[in-house]
């Protein structure tokens, strides 16, 4: 995901927009300045997950 | 030399939207909180600095045309921002400093400030956040 000048008063129209920290990105969108443009690509990063053990008890002795 | 500037062409950025053309007045104040620490054995007081309490005071003509002034400062109302000022265009330089207020608070705007005859106007004060000078091209 990414953003795209749609205004420019941010910048030269088509460019990518990369928000500088500070930035109201939400305030900037909702007036339709920039556009978000979602390329497939996400910001969560994916974990392989230990495999579980078998769910079976062990053998105990019984006096 | 003594000189007097007047500000005839700065560039006033809020939240990376350019609002040079809507502008007619600025006000960029660096301040600290003065805390007294004033001692025993001192003839006057003495301060020094608290927090950093930093400020800009923007007159803005007000339009409600796309990309304009309430579009840009409506959704700013109650959030943090960066506000730059710069004294003139161009990149900025030591003679040319980018005056940044990043993370500053904006509590309120006169949606509506209307005289009969006269271009509306809105008086708005972005405060707190971290003050940096942009010095460097």
């Amino acid at each position: 995901m990414y953003y795209v000048i749609t205004n420019k008063r941010i910048g030269n129209l088509g460019d990518v927009y990369k928000p500088k920290p500070g930035i109201n990105v939400e305030a900037l969108l909702w007036a339709g300045f920039i556009a978000q443009v979602d390329d497939g690509t996400t910001d969560e990063v994916s974990t392989t997950e230990a495999p579980k053990g078998a769910k079976t008890k062990k053998a105990t002795k019984k006096d | 030399m003594a000189t007097t500037t007047y500000l005839s062409n700065p560039v006033v950025t809020v939240n990376s939207v350019d609002l040079t053309d809507q502008c007619s007045a600025a006000t960029f104040t660096h301040r600290f909180d003065q805390l007294e620490n004033t001692s025993f054995g001192k003839t006057a007081r003495t301060y020094q600095a608290g927090l950093g309490n930093h400020e800009v005071t923007l007159t803005l003509y007000q339009s409600y045309a796309s990309s304009e002034t309430y579009a840009t400062l409506a959704a700013l109302v109650g959030t943090t921002t960066t506000v730059i000022v710069k004294p003139a265009t161009g990149s900025e330089s030591a003679t040319n400093p980018g005056f940044t207020l990043t993370g500053c608070f904006l509590a309120e705007m006169p949606v509506v400030n209307a005289t009969m005859g006269e271009l509306s106007t809105v008086d708005i004060t972005f405060v707190g956040g971290d003050y940096t000078v942009d010095v460097t091209p």
